[in-house]
């Protein structure tokens, strides 16, 4: 399993911030502005292809750090 | 299991007509709404949509699609045993649109018509139904109207940056010792509320309050008689499903990969069918697109990227396609049609 400094890049590139973004473990996803719909989407699919598991839009509204993201990879 | 067999049918051809009015996903929203529609363009891949005006309905652009494609491939109407229309926009609630097509294309009083209510994971799903009332025996020529007027669900088009309008017509016909086509269809009733017109029908009647639209975070207006998506379900269910099930037909065919020439997925969104693609293996020049031009037209997308992409490759000689589609239902599958002396119009632009 990566790291979460390596989990953290892969949520970078999945969610396709518009502009540059210091994202640490701690980041409120709903501080961050493109946390929309477009970016559960991103990450829905970023977990699939890159570590081969499923999650669902109920796992997305739990989470409510970049954290509890990683967490979701246990 | 539900994969099966058709033989002595075979594929004669395919017409796709679109709306003239093309709307440019990002080009068209207003300033301070440009920069967030970028981001959004550049992940589903879709830059420009063809949407039809208040007057024009599928039915009209199945109608110039079906009317060339009889005239190329020179049918006599006559012949036409049936014609099935499949559609989620239909002219009318009561009656099905396709009586009211038989008509229109002079068709004769002996042609059974009805209509089947399936979207984006329509045109296997049609391919089995028409083939095998060929393949019994009961009809010798049949035609295939299929599309969606997608746009209307929202009255402005830019509030949705996925759906484009499109009509087609395919013909099939039977033929002794035609190239076997194979299927897998499948459904999921469960998942229901992934994609759904919550009003309007028996079970939420259309009221008045329905129809007063609500401003969004987003700045746009809707209201209950817009169609629902649930991103997550669906971008889920297509990645989960439609993998398994291409590798679950070529298993049953008996193909390799390698065997197909181009494999057609119904044009969801650019992330969906890049994931799709990937998990299969597929090399891009396999698996043509027309997100960028077309959107996401439901069924018709696989008829639109035949027709957009494959043309002139068709013309050449025979070819082995794996068309699948997945959706609204929740509904997916795939057949393997082999395509050789089929009759292909250029794009039809009504």
């Amino acid at each position: 399993m990566d790291n979460i400094e390596a989990f953290i890049e892969k949520f970078i590139a999945a969610v396709d911030f518009q502009e540059q973004v210091a994202i640490t473990p701690e980041t409120k996803l709903e501080d961050l502005p493109e946390w929309d719909s477009l970016a559960a989407l991103g990450v829905i699919v970023m977990f699939d292809m890159e570590y081969g598991k499923t999650i669902t839009g109920e796992h997305l509204k739990k989470a409510a750090t970049v954290q509890d993201l990683y967490q979701l990879l246990a | 299991m539900a994969t099966s067999t058709l033989n002595n049918v075979h594929f004669a051809g395919m017409a796709t007509c679109v709306p003239k009015h093309v709307v440019h996903n990002v080009h068209d929203v207003p300033p301070h709404l440009r920069s967030e529609r970028e981001r959004l363009v550049r992940n589903i891949g879709i830059e420009t949509r063809r949407v039809c005006p208040d007057w024009q309905c599928f039915s009209d652009l199945a109608y110039d699609a079906a009317d060339k494609l009889l005239n190329d491939l020179q049918w006599s109407r006559e012949e036409i045993g049936a014609l099935i229309v499949v559609t989620q926009s239909p002219d009318y609630l009561v009656p099905a649109t396709a009586i009211i097509m038989q008509d229109r294309l002079g068709l004769a009083h002996t042609t059974i018509a009805f209509d089947v209510n399936l979207g984006c994971s329509a045109y296997p799903f049609a391919l089995q139904i028409l083939g095998s009332m060929i393949a019994s025996g009961a009809i010798k020529k049949g035609l295939v109207l299929l599309g969606d007027r997608s746009s209307y669900k929202h009255k402005d088009p830019l509030k949705d940056p996925l759906f484009s309008d499109a009509g087609t017509a395919t013909a099939l016909e039977y033929q002794e010792g035609a190239a076997p086509m194979y299927f897998d269809l499948n459904s999921d009733g469960s998942g229901y509320k992934a994609i759904i017109v919550p009003v309007g029908g028996h079970r939420n009647p259309f009221q008045l309050e329905h129809g007063i639209a609500r401003k969004g975070e987003d700045g746009f207006w809707r209201s209950d008689l817009d169609l629902i998506l649930d991103g997550p379900a669906v971008i889920s269910f297509s990645t989960q499903r439609v993998p398994p099930t291409v590798e679950n037909l070529l298993r049953y065919a008996d193909i390799a990969k390698d065997e197909v020439d181009y494999f057609i997925f119904h044009q969801a969104n650019r992330m969906i069918n890049e994931t799709i693609r990937k998990k299969l293996g597929l090399p891009e020049d396999k698996v043509p697109s027309t997100l960028r031009d077309f959107g996401n037209t439901s069924g018709a997308s696989l008829p639109v990227t035949v027709t957009a992409r494959l043309r002139e490759a068709l013309a050449q000689g025979k070819k082995r396609l794996l068309l699948c589609g997945f959706g609204v239902g929740l509904s997916w599958g795939g057949a393997i049609v082999d395509v050789e002396g089929a009759v292909f119009p250029e794009l039809i632009i009504s």
